[in-house]
């Protein structure tokens, strides 16, 4: 225990005398899981909160087009500007020079073809139905909106504005097409009525978080921001420790050790103990943020599972994950560079598959099979199943599968790469 | 706690590297007898660092055994032999982002020695070495001629009976290279083998009482320093090695 303790001091003196590595463990992390938080919960804010900046022209003299803007304006999502000046000319032009996001151009005489449109449609259907005689149909065709929009926006988000302005049209579109047919039918002042009922009785959506368990879970940039980022950041211990152990296999160190009365292994396994209390540390230390920190700075609170030990399960799985890894990577590089190099980039890739910076279910089918070979893709899985999900010990079955082989085979190469080197 | 060694014996020892058609060492054979200042001498690319790798346990002989025999025929084997060896690569093999005295500590443990010792050792050693002054600082601020001195420290740091020095006092000054072989001189009269290898066949003379010269990894001859000089008529080990070698340049 004596030589074990001491190799021990020796790994923590190292790892303390190389400030950039811990930096890079620690710090970096660190600053990820603010950035990617706030960055994601604006997003979300954005969309879900903040108004939508608007810049309106309406060409329109009619009535819809007042209420369409009506519309728009009491739903309370949008900031609107109105300058019915402007041509579709010189909309633009204001538009860029202004620097709002969206505009909306509503073209002359929209109200008056869309009643055009609500009559005929109602004469056609009460002919068709025997209650009053067919007029001759003419092909109507209303102007169509012209929606603008900054191309910094993302294709879903003027998606999503789209469906808000369809969704106002639609109800312009109704009341139209009632007064028409009530107007056809010579009953008068039923329409705002039936169209209050008609409204009361909509259909609500109500959204339900799919879990297991009757726990409140609320999803949010925090649940899955704060696992992820430690998940990479603990992975990022390859350009620490790999180097580290690429760095003594090539000054001579671990040529010192073979002519001493020790064994390899201690030293191997002092380093995944030292490292794997820092992967700990490193939860401890980001998930308090997301705990305590998090709400001070107006970003959701990370909510911890009710259940602690599987947590600690997959946090040790998550650990020594990383660590075989990073020991494996060390040990197979022939140089220092080429395990920075090579561990840093393959942890890069390992996260963009796995799920880190963009959820699997948005990739490919063919890269959702390939993000099964990444580790931290099970890691996050595992986190997931217990933040999110709030699994129990038969869902983190499979994680616990991968994980255990993914070290069993970590370490065998290391183990058979040492005996062809006769180090152990 | 020293052995009590009696001589090591390099029986028909050869190395053929992994990919290499000539071979590195070459059916040696060779007698250390203990307490000797022993030189194994030669041109770079003689086979040097792979005789003194072979004797330390560093690689394995392709053929051959190199035996550690004490006074009473038996062999020195496993924890024992890497107890009563010390080495020092030509490579500044420790850490240079530690101190001396955490670089001295670590590898003093994993020689066994106790913390009660190993405080007092590495005091003597630090002072020794002219060390001392910067026994708290990172080694990678230190000099080459330091960092040698640090590189030895280390190898004598559980008062080896054999120690094994590949190239001790390459590339340090003529100061280092003094305190360096002051310090041999007086390990080697606390009953220490040494073995050094060099090419700088002038410290050898001075240091050395016993050398063998290898050239393309074969023994070219080996006896006492002074013998071997009277016997050949050379004036120094240089115009002997010219003389048994020939002047043709070495790869």
């Amino acid at each position: 225990m004596y030589k074990f303790f001491a190799s021990i001091r020796k790994e923590i003196q190292l790892l303390f005398s190389d400030k950039v590595g811990l930096s890079l463990l620690f710090g970096m992390p660190i600053l990820l899981v603010f950035v990617i938080t706030i960055v994601q919960d604006s997003a979300y804010k954005m969309v879900n909160e903040n108004k939508i900046s608007i810049l309106i022209s309406n060409q329109d003299k009619g009535k819809e087009s007042k209420l369409l803007l009506h519309q728009l304006d009491s739903s309370g999502l949008f900031n609107i500007t109105y300058n019915n000046q402007l041509n579709s000319e010189t909309f633009k032009t204001e538009l860029i020079n202004r620097k709002i996001l969206t505009g909306l151009v509503i073209p002359v005489d929209f109200s008056k073809k869309l009643k055009e449109k609500a009559k005929s449609v109602s004469n056609g259907m009460l002919s068709q139905m025997g209650l009053i005689e067919a007029k001759k149909q003419t092909k109507i065709t209303i102007p169509s909106l012209k929606f603008y929009h900054d191309p910094i926006l993302m294709n879903n988000y003027c998606q999503s504005i789209e469906g808000m302005f369809n969704s106002y049209l639609s109800i312009v579109e109704n009341k139209l097409m009632l007064e028409s047919i009530y107007d056809e039918v010579g009953i008068e002042g039923g329409v705002n009525s039936l169209e209050k009922e008609l409204r009361n009785d909509q259909v609500k959506i109500e959204t339900i978080v799919a879990i297991k368990s009757e726990t409140k879970v609320n999803p949010n940039s925090s649940q899955h921001n704060v696992p992820a980022w430690t998940i990479f950041a603990m992975f990022f211990m390859v350009t620490s420790l790999g180097g580290n152990i690429s760095k003594e296999k090539l000054n001579g160190s671990f040529m010192r050790l073979k002519t001493l009365p020790t064994s390899f292994s201690l030293m191997l396994l002092s380093k995944m103990l030292v490292y794997l209390i820092v992967a700990f540390l490193q939860i401890i230390v980001i998930f308090s943020i997301g705990v305590f920190v998090f709400p001070y700075i107006n970003l959701p609170q990370l909510n911890l599972p009710h259940s602690l030990l599987p947590v600690f399960v997959v946090v040790l799985l998550t650990g020594l994950s990383a660590v075989c890894y990073s020991i494996l990577v060390g040990i197979l590089a022939k140089t220092q560079e080429q395990a920075n190099g090579f561990g840093a980039i393959s942890i890069i890739l390992f996260a963009a598959i796995g799920g880190v910076w963009v959820p699997t279910f948005v990739m490919p089918e063919y890269l959702q099979m390939v993000s099964k070979i990444s580790p931290l893709n099970w890691c996050l899985e595992g986190f997931y199943t217990l933040f999110l999900r709030d699994g129990n010990w038969v869902d983190l079955l499979p994680v616990i599968t991968y994980l255990v082989s993914f070290i069993c085979i970590c370490i065998l190469i290391v183990i058979i790469r040492l005996k062809s080197k006769k180090l152990l | 706690m020293k052995i009590d060694l009696d001589h090591i014996e390099i029986n028909a020892v050869s190395k053929i590297y992994l990919n290499q058609q000539i071979p590195s060492l070459k059916d040696f054979t060779l007698k250390i007898p203990s307490n000797t200042k022993f030189g194994i001498l030669g041109p770079n690319g003689a086979g040097k660092t792979t005789l003194i790798s072979i004797m330390c346990g560093l690689i394995e002989p392709t053929y051959g055994e190199v035996q550690f025999v004490k006074k009473d025929n038996s062999i020195v084997l496993g924890k024992e032999l890497k107890k009563s060896i010390g080495f020092v690569p030509q490579e500044y093999a420790f850490y240079q982002e530690l101190t001396p005295v955490q670089n001295l500590k670590y590898f003093g443990a994993l020689y066994g020695i106790l913390k009660k010792d190993l405080a007092q050792r590495i005091e003597d050693v630090l002072e020794i070495l002219g060390l001392k002054s910067v026994a708290h600082k990172k080694i990678h601020t230190f000099s080459g001629g330091m960092k040698r001195r640090v590189n030895l420290a280390i190898g004598i740091i559980h008062r080896p009976s054999i120690l094994f020095l590949d190239e001790p006092t390459v590339g340090v000054d003529v100061q280092s290279k003094f305190a360096i072989i002051q310090l041999l001189e007086k390990i080697n009269l606390d009953k220490t083998t040494i073995i050094y290898t060099s090419h700088h066949l002038s410290e050898a003379q001075n240091f050395c009482d016993q050398i063998a010269f290898i050239d393309k990894g074969q023994l070219v001859c080996s006896d006492d320093t002074q013998q071997l000089l009277n016997l050949h008529k050379s004036s120094n080990l240089e115009e002997l090695f010219l003389q048994l070698t020939g002047q043709q340049l070495r790869d």
